[in-house]
Parts: C-alpha cells; structure tokens; sequence
C-alpha cells in the first residue's frame, strides 16, 4: 500500500518537472535534480510495493476521517479567518472547530477555556511582542 | 443654501481635520524582506522618526518572498487609507517586471509615490588576492575569456544579481557566474578565494573592505562614499557609464488620501534633515538624497526610468543560457 | 595563553550588574517564548529583537544571545514533550526525547538536556576564546565542493536515524530532498514544483514542515489512541536524572560537543549536521542500538549538545569574519547594525569589550539557562497533565499563530495543515517523519553547492576528486551509507535462511 502511494508521488513529481531542461546529461539544469530524484522515489516505491507483496507486514490501522478533518479545518479556518477578521475572530473559531475533532470534548468548558487561551494569545503576542497579527480589523481598524 | 454652505464648510473642515488627524492608531511598514538586512534596517530607522515625529506607531511587517514581490504585492492591494504603507527598492519597483513574469503589480501605475528615502551604493569587489590592481586591470581580466573569471551573486532577483548583470552587459563580457543564497554564502566565498568578484551594496561589504579580507576596485556612485574614501568612483576609474544604487524608498497604494500622502512625504523630507537619522543612514553608508530628490514627483520619474533601464538588459540576459 | 587575559576582560564586562541582567532576562524571555510549539529560535528572536532596542550594543547582544539559546532549549522543551520541534537542531532530540516523556521520564530528559547544553557551552566558550579567530580560517577552505561532500555525508547519516526498515528511511529522505527543490530554482530563477502557487516559489519552509509533520500529526495521532496518552502521563517518574542516567550520558555528552563544536564554525549552517551527526554516532557505539527510537537517554544527551555546541561556535564566523552562518546569525547581524556596529573582521579588535563581553556572557547565558530550567521542569511535567481535549485546542492555536507569524502570510497555515495531513498518512504508512525532515534540510544546501561546484568547475565533475577534502569526505559518505545499509542487509537475508 506505502509503495503504490510513493510511487504516485513519484510520478506526479515527475510530470510536473517534465518541462524544465536538464536531466540529460548535457551538465546541470533546474530540471535533472527533480528528474533524477523523481524517478528514484518511483524505484524505491516500487522495491516497497513489492516487499510487502512478499512478506507479511503490519496491517494498516483504522484511518479516521473526523480527526484529521477537523484539526486541519481549523487550521485552514485560521489561515482564512486571521487577516480579515483578526485574531479575536480566528482564535476561538480554530479553537472551536479543533475541538470538534475529539468526541471527549465537553462544550462549556471548551467555550471558556477558547476564550481564555485567545485572550491569553492576544496579549502575549499583540501586546507584549507587539506582533502585526491582526486584532479585529472590522471592529477596531487593526 | 446656508445648510449647503454649512455642510460644506464642514465636510471641508473634517476633511482638513482628518488629515491634522492622521494618524490616529499604529501604521503598517511592510518590509518585503527579512528582518537585518540592508532594506529592514532602513526602514526601521525611517520608521522611528515617523513613530517618533507623527504619534503613533510605525510597526515593521516584514513579509519575504519572491525577491521582495510577496511583500509588496501584499502592500499594493492593501487599503489606501494610509494605515499601510511599504518600503520598495531597486529590484521591487525596478526590476521585477523583468524578472517576474507573472508579477501582480505594475511599479508605475499601482503606487502613491511617497519619497526617496536612502540609496545604498553598489560596489565592485574582488577576492583580496585576485591579479588586478585597479578597474582597468579588472575589466581587462573580464574581458579576457582564458582568465575564467568567476562571478558570485545571491540569487536570481537580488541586488548582486541585477547590478553584476548590468556591469557584464554593460561590457559585453559572458563570466562564469555561481548563484548562492543570499549574501552571507557568496561573501564567504569570496572571502575564501573561491569565487573572484561581486557587486552588492555597500552596507553588506564596508566591514570587509576595512579590514582586508576583499578589495574593491569601484563605487558605482558619482562621488566617493565617506563610509570608504579610498575606493574611487567608476567615474575616476574608467567606467563612468556604470552607475547605479540600489534605491530604497516609500510607497502607499494608490488611491491614498491626498493629505496622508502630503503629510507622510512631508515628515520624509524632516526624517532625512534631521540629525539623528541622518547620523545612521550614512554610517551604513547610504546615500541620503538631495532636497531635488525627495518628492514624489522625483520619485515617480526614477520608478519609470528604472523599469525602463532594467527591463531590456534583465530580459536579454535571462534568455542566455548559464554558461556550463 | 593571552586568551586567559581576554575572557578576564570578557567576564569583567559580562559580570556588570546590567549585562548580567539582560542577560537573565533574555534567557528567560527566550525559553517561555521558545517553548511555545510553533515558535522555533528565529521566530522568537525576530518577535523580541525590538525588545533589544532599547539598550546599549554590547547589553543588546548579550541579550539576544540569552534569547537565542533560551529559544533553543524551550524549543528542546517542546520536543521532548510534545514532539514538536520547532527547529531543524531539536529534530533529534524528539525522536528518543519524546519516548521517553511517553515512558514517564520525561523529567530526565529535560534534566539531561539541560546538563548536557551547560557543559557542551562551557567547552565551547573555551574553544572560542582559545582557538576562535585561527578556526576561520580552516573554515573559510570550505567551499562548494568540499560542502557537497559533507551534505553527501549527511544524507548518510539521516539514513542511520531511521528506527525501521532501510528502505522506508531512504524512501523519505528522497522525499525530502524531493520536497527541497519546490521553488525557484537558484540559477534561472525558473519554478519548480510549485504549481503555479505564488506562495510556493521561495520553497517549503521548514517550520512549516516539521510542524505539520510532526506537530499536527502528533495530535491527530494522540485523539485516534487516547489510551495510549493517558498511561504515559499518569507516570511521571522522577523530576531529575538518578544515578545510572548521567554515567550513561556522559560520553555522549562529550562527543557530543565535539562534534558540534567542529560542526558549528562551518558558515553555511554546519551546525544542523550536529545532532544528527552525534545521534547516528552514539547508535553506532551503543552496546544495543535497538534501544534507539524508544527512548535511550543517549539518544537525547550526545545530540542536545552537540545542538548547543554548535549554537556557540556558529557566532565564530559572525564574529571574527562579519559573516552570519545561519539565518539566526543573520538577524543578530542586522541588530548589531542596528545598534550602529557594522559586524566585519575588525570587530575584535575594535570592539574587544564587546567581542569578549559576548563570549564570557555565552557561558554565563548558558549557567542562567540550567538556573532558569531546572526547576521550570517541574512545571512543565505537572502541565502534561492537563486534560488533553483541553490541551490540543491551545496547542493547535500556538502553531497556527506562531506559524503565521514567521512571515504573516496566512498560506503558510495552510501548508501546514497540508503536511499535518501528509504527516497522518505517513504514520499509517509506517514511514518515519525524521528522515524527511533531514533530507530536505540537507537536499536545499546539498543541490545550492552541487550546482555552484559545478558552476565554479565549468561543468567538469573531477572537481570532486581534485579536491582532497571534498573527495575524502564522499569516500567517508559511502562509507557511512554502506555501514547504515549493511545490517539491513544481512538481516534480511538471514531470514531469507530461516525461511
């Protein structure tokens, strides 16, 4: 299973410098390392496929789709969120889309302890290191 | 019609207000490079006379990339409400239409123009052992293809990269050239013998130059800089056609209240009277401009005349292939 | 022996009560703000340089010296606890540091840490006095070449990390180096890789990198087994080393600091190579390198001090050429200027206060850093047992703001959430996140000098063989590979007998 994935990334790697000269022989171009590189991923991709056709690996564990989903959502939430509606904005909505990744989570809790940890961040970061992060650009201008 | 005559008044009177007002919270600085090099520091000196002079904060940002186009292009769409503005130079608003092809702004049109504020000298340097006593004997060696001379630059896009280009265009000559990245690298190189000239900014090389460890042939300035008396111009050396600097200066967005930008220009002009300021720009060994230099008008005729220099010699020379 | 006069002169200065305050205050300033996950050495000094401002030149520098190496050990703190290394050097130290917080020692790695940095500073402090100036020079006979031997030797060495199969290791760290060429590309300023995302074109950055991979994918990891968590906290074990722990220790430490401090002078960032260096070296000397990987103390102590060995001596080339080796030195450089003191060759001597100043204030930086830690351990062991639905909320915010505050571009959290997802899918795959980390740190430098070896050679590739340095140093690569791949090798033929 690894070995197919890498492979694939081999070739997509492959494709995507197949434009660039170099790579052939005629001395060093922006292309011939990625080339060079992409091709040996794809070798050893392949060495890896094979390998655990003829021995008995580990098996794959459970992947889990909500987990992963949602911490990284949060983080694409910030990213989005951060320049346009400043920290005070982005800080409890990553806080509280991150929190939706743990079943464990219990809302009160994570309600008050977002809005102390962003008001924790605010000040440390805005105020003490003085930072340009955005603080709430629609309320205060900055 | 004496409501009208009163809202006029007033509108005219907020209006004026609004200017006296200005600034009324912190102004963003962007800085399109990393903090500590020549351009941040700059404007970090700049930016404590503004901070200083006009009440409020000026808060350096830097955002680096893209040979300082991230930067800017983050400062050309921001608002134009004067609460952001940007430091640009030489390859920001010179060279970057030739070097960046997909570049999303355009130095001529995009920009309010708000002053000059210190240029950093290029100078032409050499590994302190290199077989040429001046710049006659040096341009002699470049031009001499069995010399192999060696040229180091910090990366496609820098400062050492454009100026050297010009020099070799300028002669004619085709060097072997070794890209690095960044100063540091190529410095330590030509400190260690293994490349054999560069051109860069003075503030990156006068330490050098001081104590031995490189030689410089050439500043690329009409008059010689008090940071280094003993270097002579290209002018005194024979290559008075080489002339550049690499320009440091203030942009706004365009679309800037007419009053911001006059009061940001403005206090410009004081920042660079005033002594304190004036005392470090030069110990780095910029070059302050002359009262001429200062206005944005000034300004915006050396942006179009340095995209129109840059241009033709960057395009020409990015079409040859690396020597290999 | 006029270096003794020297350091007196130094230790006169770095002793003033000022200088020894800024001191103290950068230290602490500079582990609380380096602890937080997300914000490695070059973030946290960036953020609190205009904090230095204020001072002198000389107290300024000092104080910058306490942040950096006070960045540097939170960032080991971090590592260890929450395996999230916030910079290349501490890479090392979360592979066996972070097991053994997992096994409830978590105390003892950070004691070790500590111990190990204080006495790597010491020797290197001397080393600087003693034999600083003539060092730049042997240094400055490294050039392209003989730095493409030494990446070669590197890639070796990252295969040497690995705690699997080989081939696994060897297939990351050609991801890595993959992963090194998105960007512009360095002579022709042609893109590569980038896919047409502006934000791509100056390369991956590295924070951003082992965040994801690292960080991120540890959280996902940690909410998938909440079993596995909770055990590791409840034991929490003994705050300080015991007996057994330091004797073990001790030789790693040694070597350690040997090889970080010949690592450190290199320009051009030598002093990664450090830990990775030392930690491939101990599992080499270790009676049972399978300890390696899960938790062998020597796997934390040989690397943090090579780490701060290294951390030491790269101020040699900034200091006596005015040639920063690293983007850290690189932002000291642009305080000093600043401060109006345009680094160069003659700041030793024109400046000998604060050159000597500095050097003395580098050991006392390191004592007020054991001063500061040692008890702060306790603290952070007691923090681990935070609930963690709690806990991985303000973790997740630390990284996004600590990593969109490195260049305030937004895109740089979503590539981060981008390899924290690579990064899940690697721990699926069984494939090792450290390899990769090094690979791509070594493949930028490694491809930068390969192409200007050549560049300088016109293309002729015996460049590497006329140059005895640089062709020693690829003999010692090979060999270096050979050794990691061998065992590999012979195991699994072994099984191919049994079978």
């Amino acid at each position: 299973m690894g070995g197919l994935a890498v492979i694939a990334v081999a070739a997509a790697a492959f494709w995507l410098v197949r434009d660039l000269p170099g790579g052939d022989g005629g001395g060093m171009g922006p292309g011939t390392l990625p080339k060079g590189l992409a091709l040996l991923l794809g070798v050893l991709g392949l060495a890896l496929a094979i390998g655990s056709f003829l021995e008995r690996g580990l098996p794959l564990g459970r992947w889990s789709v909500r987990g992963p989903l949602l911490i990284l959502g949060a983080l694409v939430v910030f990213g989005l969120a951060v320049r346009p509606l400043g920290l005070l904005v982005a800080g409890p909505l990553a806080i509280v889309v991150g929190a939706f990744a743990s079943s464990e989570v219990r809302w009160g809790e994570t309600l008050v302890f977002g809005a102390l940890m962003t008001a924790f961040c605010i000040g440390l970061f805005k105020f003490a290191l003085g930072l340009p992060i955005p603080l709430a650009p629609w309320l205060l201008g900055y | 019609m004496k409501h009208i005559l009163a809202s006029l008044m007033l509108s005219l009177f907020s209006g004026i207000a609004a200017a006296q007002a200005y600034p009324t919270r912190p102004v963003t600085l962007i800085v399109p490079f990393a903090a500590g090099g020549p351009t941040d520091i700059i404007a970090r000196i700049t930016g404590e006379y503004y901070s200083k002079t006009l009440g409020q904060q000026f808060v350096v940002e830097n955002v680096a990339g893209a040979g300082g186009t991230t930067g800017i292009t983050r400062g050309a769409q921001a608002k134009p409400d004067g609460y952001t503005i940007m430091m640009g130079h030489m390859g920001t608003h010179g060279a970057a239409p030739a070097l960046y092809a997909n570049l999303k702004y355009d130095p001529v049109k995009d920009f309010q123009p708000i002053g000059l504020v210190a240029g950093t000298p290029i100078l032409i340097v050499a590994r302190k052992d290199f077989p040429a006593a001046n710049l006659k004997e040096f341009v002699a060696k470049l031009k001499d293809p069995a010399a192999k001379v060696k040229q180091a630059h910090a990366g496609v896009g820098s400062v050492s990269f454009t100026t050297c280009t010009l020099l070799t265009s300028q002669l004619g000559v085709k060097n072997i050239v070794a890209a690095y990245r960044g100063t540091g690298p190529a410095l330590n190189d030509l400190i260690g013998g293994q490349v054999d000239y560069m051109c860069d900014q003075i503030v990156n090389l006068v330490e050098q130059v001081k104590g031995g460890s490189i030689k410089a042939y050439a500043i690329a300035i009409p008059e010689r800089s008090p940071a280094l008396p003993d270097v002579p111009t290209t002018k005194e050396a024979g290559l008075p056609e080489y002339q550049v600097s690499a320009w440091n200066a203030l942009f706004a967005p365009k679309g800037v209240p007419k009053d911001v930008a006059a009061k940001l220009s403005d206090t410009l002009v004081k920042a660079l009277d005033d002594e304190a300021t004036r005392k470090r720009l030069l110990e780095l060994g910029s070059v302050i401009p002359g009262k001429a230099g200062r206005s944005p008008q000034a300004l915006q005729k050396l942006v179009e005349s340095e995209v129109a220099r840059w241009t033709p010699i960057l395009k020409s020379a990015q079409q040859q292939p690396a020597p290999q | 022996m006029e270096f003794l006069g020297h350091l007196a002169l130094g230790f006169a200065t770095a002793l003033s009560p000022m200088n020894l305050l800024l001191a103290f205050i950068g230290c602490l300033v500079g582990t609380l703000i380096g602890v937080l996950p997300g914000v490695g050495p070059i973030a946290t000094i960036a953020m609190l340089m205009p904090l230095t401002l204020k001072v002198d030149p000389t107290g300024a520098l000092i104080m910058l010296a306490g942040i950096y190496y006070g960045a540097q050990y939170g960032g080991s703190t971090t590592a260890i606890l929450l395996n999230i290394p916030g910079e290349v050097t501490a890479v090392v130290t979360a592979i066996d540091g972070h097991e053994m917080a997992k096994k409830g020692q978590a105390g003892t790695a950070l004691g070790i840490a500590a111990l190990g940095s204080f006495l790597a500073g010491t020797v290197a402090t001397l080393v600087i006095a003693a034999i600083g100036a003539p060092l730049t020079k042997l240094a400055l006979l490294f050039g392209p070449a003989e730095y493409f031997g030494l990446m070669v030797f590197g890639l070796g060495l990252a295969i040497v990390l690995a705690r699997g199969s080989v081939l696994k290791a060897v297939i990351m760290v050609v991801l890595g180096l993959l992963l090194a060429t998105v960007g512009t590309d360095l002579e022709t300023g042609q893109d590569r890789l980038t896919l047409g995302i502006a934000e791509l074109s100056d390369g991956v950055d590295f924070a951003v990198l082992a965040m994801g991979v690292f960080g991120i994918a540890e959280i996902l990891r940690n909410l998938e087994h909440p079993e596995s968590r909770d055990v590791a906290v409840s034991k929490i074990g003994r705050l300080l080393p015991s007996l057994a722990d330091p004797r073990r220790s001790l030789g790693p430490i040694v070597r350690g600091t040997g090889i970080g401090s010949v690592l450190g002078i290199l320009p051009g960032n030598g002093a990664v190579l450090g830990p990775f260096a030392s930690y491939a070296l101990e599992k080499k000397l270790a009676k049972d390198p399978s300890r390696f990987g899960k938790g062998a103390i020597e796997g934390v102590a040989g690397p943090e001090s090579a780490n701060n060995a290294g951390a030491q001596t790269s101020f040699i080339p900034l200091l006596t050429l005015g040639i920063p080796p690293n983007a850290v030195m690189a932002l000291m450089v642009g305080a000093m200027t600043i401060h109006g003191l345009i680094p160069g060759p003659q700041v030793m001597l024109k400046h000998p206060t604060l050159f000597w100043g500095m050097i003395a204030s580098m050991w006392i930086g390191n004592l007020f850093l054991l001063i500061i830690n040692l008890p702060l351990i306790g603290l952070w062991v007691r923090l681990l047992k935070v609930p963690y639905r709690l806990m991985f909320t303000t973790i997740l915010l630390f990284c996004a703001i600590g990593i969109y505050s490195i260049n305030n571009n937004p895109y740089d959290v979503y590539f981060t959430a981008f390899f924290g997802l690579a990064g899940y899918v690697f721990i699926k795959l069984g494939l090792e996140p450290a390899p990769m980390l090094l690979g791509f740190v070594l493949g930028r430098l490694m491809e930068e000098k390969l192409r200007q070896a050549l560049a300088l050679s016109e293309g002729s590739f015996m460049t590497f063989v006329e140059r005895p340095v640089a062709a020693g140093l690829l003999v010692f690569a090979a060999a270096v590979m050979v050794i990691a791949v061998l065992p590999a090798v012979s195991r699994s033929r072994a099984k191919a007998f049994q079978e």
